[in-house]
């Protein structure tokens, strides 16, 4: 990767001023086509697997020939595939309760850290913050013992629970709500309106923007998350899509049927994907957010 | 009076569920997991505590020493060619306006996508039979087996991994781009410096706090690397890509030796620790 060619000089001497706007123009020519080249290569194995998947079946497997004709067979069976609806099932729950759970519980301690003034408030975000510095995968095997003694394991409260306690989420709708003006709740508690009500009313739609977002990224965090759920959600009726993705290997899963299934796990991530793709992108270029 | 209290009383109450989630589902699993280090938990619950034998253990298994080998390398090839890859395309679409939401959508495509998704369908690109296989064939080479080669098993993986994450450093590095003056580089284009000493002396300097962030990040992303490894290789070929989170996750719930699995975590957080805290080091000296 050459650095140089990419931060692209304006022709350095002085010249007429057509000439030079086009010699801008010609300098940037390549950039543009390397980015299209760079960007297309990026894509281009969703293009293989859409390809794949809308093969024949039974396909011969030297795959790089391109087929006769494409056909919708394996995105149907997959989509009447029994595991592969209940794998599904179990997913939108595990993701669907989480982002409503996190949304709820992680903007209301991020007002509390924003806005109140209560004893050990600092000291409590500090430690908030530092579970930041403990991987997860650290702490995986004293978490499946804690859950398996709570008898969660082979449950889903015990495969979701656990993965409600979200720093990232609380950090960012404290700084978040941290700029609302504090008039407003004087105002509202002036007028006689209870804490609970305040937060309904105030906190909840004045963070309607950063709550999309957080939701967007709970979702897919829980969507794609894989190690927990394969540890905790042992039994066939609990995998996620994720799991059930994995054992879907050997002679009986064509190569057609396995890219028909991946096809289908990713339509949910790309419709998030090309619906708020803004605030992904401005969320993650503000916050740094993950 | 009642006035008074109101405030922490309602903010105690406001933080009570996420508090109560944290203390028992992540403050007593990090202390949980430095106990059960000192100790030989069995998937029975037994137990008794055992002092330093884990990690005096760990100093002796051959298994462990090779995942971590194999992280580190691991490591040491992903973090250069990921934070290459986001550099040179944050680079690239800060100076290109032509279709540049596109470029962009179309770059940060693979991160909304999970590990696993990835791990399949490079699978099938790696293969034998696969697209790479394919196209070498054409030019009479290979075939190549990128994940049955000890020697290239990491640096396919790597590949994968860049893949599947580098938009998101991307546009980390996008946003630490924007926030450059324009009147710094046109003082300098007006000095007469190069393409090459602008990058060097405006760009790079002002970008560190991004790209040490970058850097944090995509390392501790690299120790942590198992879904992909899992769906692709399962630690093979001969563990060359059985790395430290696979040690942990055979030991935990391949032989259910708990205790010491435990104790891989324990290694897993002291190593992600040291290296954010080196990193911090060298980026402000070199700030300096």
């Amino acid at each position: 990767m050459t650095l140089t060619a990419a931060h692209p000089a304006a022709p350095t001497a002085p010249a007429p001023t057509r000439r030079r706007t086009w010699g801008r123009m010609s300098g940037r020519w390549p950039l543009v086509a390397l980015l299209a080249v760079v960007s297309i290569l990026t894509v281009s194995p969703f293009a293989v697997m859409l390809v794949l998947a809308l093969s024949p079946p039974r396909a011969p497997t030297v795959p790089h020939q391109w087929p006769d004709a494409l056909t919708l067979d394996n995105i149907v069976s997959t989509l009447t595939a029994a595991g592969f609806v209940s794998w599904t099932v179990n997913s939108l729950i595990y993701a669907g309760v989480s982002v409503v759970v996190i949304l709820l519980t992680a903007s209301m301690a991020g007002y509390a850290f924003a806005k109140k003034r209560f004893p050990g408030r600092d000291a409590l975000m500090w430690a908030f913050l530092a579970t930041m510095m403990v991987p997860f995968q650290a702490t995986l095997i004293p978490l499946f013992v804690l859950v398996s003694s709570l008898d969660g394991v082979d449950t889903f409260w015990g495969m979701i629970v656990p993965t409600l306690a979200n720093s990232q989420a609380v950090f960012l709708m404290r700084q978040f709500i941290r700029d609302l003006p504090d008039e407003l709740f004087e105002a509202a508690r002036i007028d006689g309106a209870s804490e609970w009500r305040i937060f309904c009313q105030i906190v909840l739609p004045l963070t309607r923007p950063i709550l999309a977002t957080l939701g967007v990224f709970v979702f897919l965090w829980h969507w794609n998350d894989f190690l927990w759920p394969l540890v905790v959600a042992q039994s066939e009726e609990l995998r996620t899509l994720t799991v059930g993705l994995t054992s879907l290997r050997g002679e009986e899963y064509p190569l057609a049927m396995v890219m028909a299934s991946a096809a289908v796990s990713v339509v949910p991530c790309l419709v998030v994907f090309f619906l708020l793709q803004r605030y992904l992108v401005n969320s993650i270029a503000s916050t740094g957010f993950k | 009076m009642r006035h008074r209290l109101r405030d922490p009383v309602a903010g105690l109450l406001f933080v009570l569920p996420m508090l109560v989630l944290f203390l028992i589902f992540r403050f007593v699993p990090a202390f949980g997991a430095a106990g059960m280090s000192l100790t030989d938990y069995k998937i029975s619950g037994e137990w008794t505590f055992t002092g330093v034998d884990n990690y005096a253990r760990l100093l002796r298994d051959p298994i462990f020493l090779g995942s971590l080998r194999v992280t580190v390398v691991y490591v040491a090839i992903y973090v250069p060619l990921t934070v290459v890859v986001a550099l040179g395309t944050a680079l690239l679409l800060n100076s290109v306006i032509f279709l540049k939401g596109l470029f962009r959508g179309m770059l940060f495509l693979p991160y909304v996508t999970s590990f696993v998704f990835a791990g399949i369908i490079w699978r099938w690109i790696y293969d034998f039979d696969g697209l790479l296989n394919g196209l070498l064939g054409y030019l009479d080479l290979g075939p190549v087996g990128f994940l049955d080669d000890t020697a290239l098993v990491l640096p396919s993986l790597a590949v994968v991994q860049v893949w599947k994450g580098f938009g998101y450093s991307m546009l980390i590095l996008l946003a630490g781009l924007k926030a450059i003056p324009e009147s710094y580089l046109e003082a300098a284009r007006v000095d007469g410096a190069s393409a090459w000493q602008r990058f060097r002396l405006i760009v790079l300097p002002l970008l560190r706090p991004a790209l040490f962030f970058v850097l944090v990040i995509e390392t501790i992303g690299a120790f942590q690397t198992f879904d992909m490894i899992y769906v692709m290789t399962g630690g093979g070929p001969s563990r060359a890509s059985f790395n430290l989170i696979y040690a942990l996750y055979d030991q935990g719930f391949k032989f259910f030796d708990l205790g010491y699995a435990a104790t891989i975590g324990v290694v897993l957080f002291l190593l992600v620790f040291v290296v954010s805290m080196i990193q911090r080091r060298f980026i402000d000296r070199s700030a300096a």
